[in-house]
C-alpha cells in the first residue's frame, strides 16, 4: 500500500498548497466565526422586537424564540456549507484530478505499478482526510465562538449535536468533491472542469428545489428545508426530484443533528446523500486507465 | 473596419462556436424559463383553491363573496430575476474571464499585439463583443419567457408591461455586462489567470450569495416561517411603528445589503416588473423616480467596470512577465 | 528599406533585479536568414520580444527597417511579420477566419485574395474552411507562418518555428523558410537552438548566452573560422562556454 500512502500524502501537501482553495477556505471559515454573532444578534433583535410588541400590547403569543435550541445560533453555518463549502469541495475535487493532467504527470504516475482505483482512491482518502480538518477546524471555531457568546461551555449534548452536524457535512462535501473529481477527469478544458460541477452545483441546490417545492431561488439561500406546496403537481414532482435535491437534503439532516428542527424525512435526506456519494464513488474508481491520461485543451 | 470592430466581430463568431458557452445559455434559459412555469402552475393551484372555497360557500348556502386571487403576470418573473441575479452573474464571469484566458492560453496575445493594433482596440473590440452577446442573450431569455407567460401563464400583458420587461431586460444586460467586465479586467490585471479567477469567483460569492444572505437572515420577519410578525399577529401599521423603534439596527442590516450591486439589481427589477408589492401597478415614471439611486448605482457600477475593462486590458498588462 | 534590417545598440531588458538581456548590440543586414542560437533561458524570446516592439526595452535603441522601434513601435509593426512559439490560434475558427483576422488587424482591407495567394504559396490549399481545432502541429505552423506573411513584412520573426514538428513538418517548414527569402526577399530572424536548423536555413548566426551576445558571424565565416571543430556542434558548445569572449 506504499503507492496508496504516497499518493494521499502528495494530495494533502499539494492542497495546503493550492491558492484557489486557500482563499474560499479563508471565507468559509471567517464566515463560520462570524455566524454564530449574526445568529445571536438577530435573536436578541427577534427577543426585542417581541418585547416591544407585547409592551405595546400589540400580541399575546409568546416568544417565537423562547425555546428555540442553544444551536440555532449556528444555524446559518448550514447555509454556508452549501454555499462555500460545496464550492470548496468542488475546487478540490477538480484540482486534484486536474492537476496532473496540467503538469502532464498522469502519464509518469501510470507507468509505475499502480492501480487506477487505488490510486484515485487514494487521492480521495487525501482530500477527505483534508476536508476532515477543515471541518474539525470549523467546528472548534463554532463551539467557541457559541461558548463566547453564551459565556459558558457548551454541554456534551450540545457539543455532540456539533459533532454530528460536521460529520454530516463531511459526508455531504464528498460528494462534491467527487463530482469535482470527475469533472477533473473528464473535461477538456480547466475552464469547463470547473464550471460544469459548479452548474451542476447550482441545479441541486436551486433548480431542483424549486421544480418540486415551488420555493424561489434566494429563498433558498435560507437554512431550513422548503417545504413542498400543496397541490397540483408539485408533490409528483417532488417525490422524483426531491431526493436529487442534495442541499434540501443536507438542509433536513443539519436540523435534526442541530435540534432546530427539520420539516423532511430524516431517512430519505440520509439515503440521498449516502446513495449519491456511493454513486459517485462507483464511477470513480471505475475510471479507466486511458481517461486519465486524456490530454487537456488550452 | 476598425481595429475595434475587427475584434469584436471575431469575438462573436468565436462565442458563436463555443459550444460551452451554449451549454451556459441554455441553462439559464431552461432555468428562468422553468421558474415561469413552476409559478404558474402555484398560481393555478391558488386558482382551484378559490374555486373550491366558492363552490363550498355556494353549497353551504351562504351569501358571503371570496375576493379572486389576482393575478399580476410579471410577478411570475421574480424567479428568473433571481436566477439570472445568481446564476447569470456566475456565467457573466466565465465569459469575461474567457475573452482575456483564451488569449493568454493560446499565446495569441502576442500576436494581436505585434500588430499595428490601437492602444484601446483590443479591449474595445473585446467589451463591444460582450456587450453585443448579452443584449442578444437577454433579448433570447426575455422574448422567451414573455412567451411562457403568455401561453403557460395564459396571462393577458398590456402594452405597458411590456415596457416593464424591457427595462428589465436593460437592467439585466447591465448587471451582467458589469460582471463580464470586472472578469476581464481582473484576469487582465493580475500576473497569473488563476489569481484573476480566485478573486472574480471570491468576489462573486460574496457579493450575491454572501452578503443578500447576512442581509435576509439578519431580518427578524425572516427569522419565524410565515414572517415574525404575522406569527405574532402584528397589522402591517403597528409593525411600521415597531420596526421605527428598531431603525439603527435596519439600518445596518440595509446598509450591508445595498453594499452589494446584486442587491441594487434585485431591488431595480422587482420595482419594475412589480413583483414587490409596494411598486406594483405603479406607472414606470413612479417607479423610476423611487428608484433611482439604484438605477444611477448600477449603471455607474457597469460603466466603471466596463472602463476598468477598457484600462487594464492592454499591451503592457497583457505581456506582462511573471519573472 | 535601409540596408541593415535590423540594428540594435544596447539593447537591454531586466526584470527587476535579473537581466534578461544585456547591452545588444547587433546588426542584420537586409535578406539574411539570422539564427539567434542560445540555451534555454538564455534570452533568445525576450529578444524576439524586444524587436517586435511586444516588451519595451530597459535601455538602448533598436531599428527595424529603418524605423525607431522605441519611439514608433506601430511603423515597426507595420513591416514586421511574427510567429510566436508554440501559438495554437482560434479552435473555433476556419483557417480563413483566422486569417482574415490577422490580415485585417495588419491593415488589409479586403484580405481573401491575399489569402488565397500565400496559401497557395505555402501549399495550403483544401484546408480553408476546416476549423483549427482538427489540425495538427505542422497544419497549425503553417497557418501561423501564413498570418505573418500575409500583409508581405519587410523581416519576419520567428520563435522556435521547429518545436514540436515532425521530420517531415520539419522539413517543410525550412523549406519555406528559404523560399520566403530567396522569392520574396524577406530578412528572417528566427529564434532556435537546434543547430541543424541553422546549417540548413541561416546564413547568419549569432549565439547569446545569460542575456549576452557572445559571437555574430555569417555561417561561412563561422565555419571557417573554427576549422579544427569536428561539428558545428562542438562549435556552438565552444561559443556558448564562458571562455569565449
Amino acid at each position: 500500500m506504499s503507492g496508496f500512502r504516497a499518493t494521499l500524502q502528495q494530495e494533502v501537501l499539494s492542497a495546503r498548497r493550492e491558492r484557489m482553495p486557500q482563499v474560499l477556505l479563508i471565507v468559509f471559515l471567517g464566515m463560520v466565526s462570524v455566524s454564530s454573532l449574526i445568529g445571536w444578534l438577530t435573536h436578541r433583535t427577534v427577543t426585542s422586537v417581541w418585547e416591544t410588541t407585547r409592551a405595546a400590547g400589540l400580541t399575546t403569543a409568546p416568544n417565537p424564540f423562547a425555546h428555540a435550541a442553544s444551536l440555532s445560533y449556528v444555524k446559518n453555518v448550514v447555509i454556508y456549507v452549501v454555499l462555500i463549502g460545496a464550492l470548496l469541495a468542488i475546487v478540490l475535487g477538480v484540482s486534484s484530478t486536474l492537476r496532473s493532467r496540467k503538469s502532464r504527470t498522469t502519464d509518469l504516475v501510470l507507468s509505475r505499478p499502480v492501480d487506477v482505483a487505488v490510486h484515485l482512491g487514494a487521492k480521495l482518502t487525501g482530500m477527505a482526510i483534508w476536508l476532515g480538518a477543515i471541518l474539525a477546524v470549523a467546528g472548534a471555531l463554532t463551539w467557541v465562538s457559541i461558548a463566547l457568546i453564551m459565556r459558558g461551555a457548551l454541554s456534551a449534548g450540545d457539543t455532540i449535536r456539533l459533532a454530528a452536524f460536521f460529520g454530516v457535512a463531511w459526508v455531504f462535501l464528498l460528494v462534491f468533491v467527487v463530482v469535482g473529481m470527475l469533472s477533473g477527469i473528464h473535461s477538456r478544458r480547466e475552464t469547463s472542469a470547473l464550471l460544469l460541477p459548479i452548474v451542476a452545483w447550482s441545479v441541486i441546490v436551486f433548480v431542483l428545489p424549486q421544480l418540486g417545492t415551488a420555493a424561489l431561488p434566494v429563498s433558498l439561500l435560507n437554512p431550513v428545508a422548503a417545504v413542498p406546496v400543496e397541490g397540483g403537481a408539485f408533490a409528483g414532482v417532488q417525490q422524483i426530484v426531491g431526493p436529487f435535491a442534495l442541499g434540501e437534503q443536507f438542509k433536513t439532516l443539519s436540523g435534526a443533528a442541530l435540534g432546530t428542527g427539520s420539516p423532511g424525512s430524516l431517512g430519505l435526506a440520509a439515503f440521498a446523500i449516502v446513495t449519491a456519494l456511493a454513486a459517485g464513488l462507483l464511477v470513480l474508481l471505475g475510471t479507466r486507465r486511458d481517461h486519465l491520461r486524456r490530454d487537456l485543451r488550452d | 473596419m476598425t481595429d475595434t470592430l475587427v475584434v469584436a466581430r471575431k469575438e462573436l463568431l468565436d462565442l458563436r462556436r463555443d459550444r460551452f458557452m451554449a451549454l451556459l445559455l441554455g441553462f439559464i434559459l431552461v432555468a428562468t424559463t422553468l421558474s415561469v412555469i413552476v409559478g404558474a402552475a402555484q398560481f393555478r393551484i391558488k386558482l382551484d383553491e378559490y374555486d373550491q372555497y366558492v363552490a363550498a360557500l355556494k353549497a353551504s348556502g351562504s351569501a358571503v363573496s371570496a375576493a379572486a386571487p389576482q393575478l399580476f403576470p410579471l410577478q411570475l418573473l421574480r424567479g428568473s430575476i433571481e436566477y439570472i441575479e445568481l446564476i447569470g452573474g456566475l456565467f457573466a464571469i466565465v465569459v469575461g474571464y474567457g475573452m482575456v484566458a483564451k488569449e493568454k492560453q493560446r499565446a495569441t496575445i502576442e500576436l494581436l499585439f505585434s500588430r499595428p493594433v490601437r492602444r484601446y482596440s483590443v479591449a474595445g473590440g473585446k467589451v463591444l463583443a460582450l456587450a453585443i452577446t448579452w443584449l442578444v442573450a437577454v433579448a433570447v431569455v426575455f422574448t422567451v419567457i414573455t412567451g411562457v407567460l403568455l401561453i403557460v401563464g395564459r396571462a393577458p400583458l398590456q402594452p405597458v408591461d411590456i415596457g416593464r420587461l424591457l427595462i428589465a431586460a436593460a437592467v439585466a444586460w447591465a448587471y451582467l455586462l458589469l460582471w463580464s467586465s470586472l472578469a476581464m479586467a481582473l484576469a487582465s490585471s493580475t500576473k497569473h489567470l488563476s489569481t484573476g479567477l480566485i478573486a472574480v469567483l471570491v468576489l462573486w460569492l460574496v457579493v450575491v450569495l454572501i452578503i443578500p444572505q447576512i442581509g435576509d437572515t439578519m431580518d427578524p420577519d425572516n427569522q419565524v416561517p410565515g414572517g415574525l410578525f404575522k406569527s405574532l399577529q402584528v397589522a402591517k401599521p403597528d409593525e411600521h411603528a415597531v420596526l421605527a423603534h428598531f431603525a439603527g439596527y435596519d439600518t445596518v442590516r440595509n446598509g450591508l445589503e445595498v453594499s452589494s450591486v446584486t442587491k441594487h439589481f434585485e431591488r431595480l427589477s422587482f420595482a419594475f416588473l412589480g413583483i414587490k408589492d409596494v411598486f406594483n401597478q405603479l406607472p414606470i415614471a413612479a417607479v423610476a423616480r423611487q428608484t433611482l439611486a439604484y438605477s444611477l448605482s448600477l449603471v455607474l457600477a457597469s460603466a466603471a467596470a466596463v472602463g476598468l475593462a477598457l484600462l487594464t486590458t492592454t499591451r503592457k498588462t497583457l505581456l506582462r512577465r511573471n519573472s | 528599406m535601409s540596408e541593415i534590417a535590423i540594428r540594435t545598440a544596447g539593447l537591454s531588458k531586466s526584470y527587476g533585479d535579473k537581466k534578461a538581456l544585456v547591452g545588444l548590440d547587433l546588426e542584420v543586414r537586409a535578406g539574411e536568414i539570422f539564427g539567434l542560437l542560445g540555451h534555454n533561458g538564455a534570452g533568445k524570446t525576450t529578444t524576439v520580444n524586444l524587436l517586435t516592439t511586444l516588451l519595451p526595452p530597459t535601455g538602448g535603441q533598436m531599428v527595424i527597417g529603418g524605423h525607431d522601434g522605441t519611439a514608433n513601435p506601430d511603423a515597426v509593426r507595420r513591416i514586421i511579420g511574427y510567429l510566436p512559439e508554440n501559438v495554437q490560434f482560434y479552435d473555433n475558427l476556419t483557417t480563413l477566419e483566422n486569417l482574415r483576422y490577422f490580415g485585417r488587424l495588419s491593415g488589409l482591407r479586403r484580405p481573401d485574395a491575399r489569402i488565397d495567394q500565400v496559401l497557395e504559396y505555402l501549399d495550403f490549399t483544401g484546408h480553408e474552411n476546416e476549423r483549427l481545432g482538427t489540425f495538427s502541429k505542422g497544419m497549425r505552423q503553417r497557418v501561423g507562418i501564413a498570418q505573418a506573411i500575409l500583409h508581405e513584412p519587410a523581416v519576419l520573426f520567428l520563435d522556435e518555428p521547429t518545436s514540436g514538428l515532425d521530420p517531415q513538418g520539419v522539413r517543410k517548414l525550412r523549406e519555406i523558410i528559404v523560399g520566403l527569402n530567396r522569392d520574396l526577399g524577406m530578412t528572417i530572424f528566427m529564434n532556435t537552438h537546434l543547430l541543424s536548423e541553422v546549417t540548413k536555413t541561416c546564413t547568419s548566426i549569432g549565439v547569446l548566452t545569460a542575456g549576452e551576445l557572445r559571437y555574430h558571424d555569417s555561417l561561412a565565416a563561422t565555419l571557417d573560422a573554427f576549422p579544427d571543430e569536428s561539428s558545428l556542434e562542438d562549435i556552438y558548445l565552444h561559443l556558448d562556454s564562458p571562455r569565449v569572449a
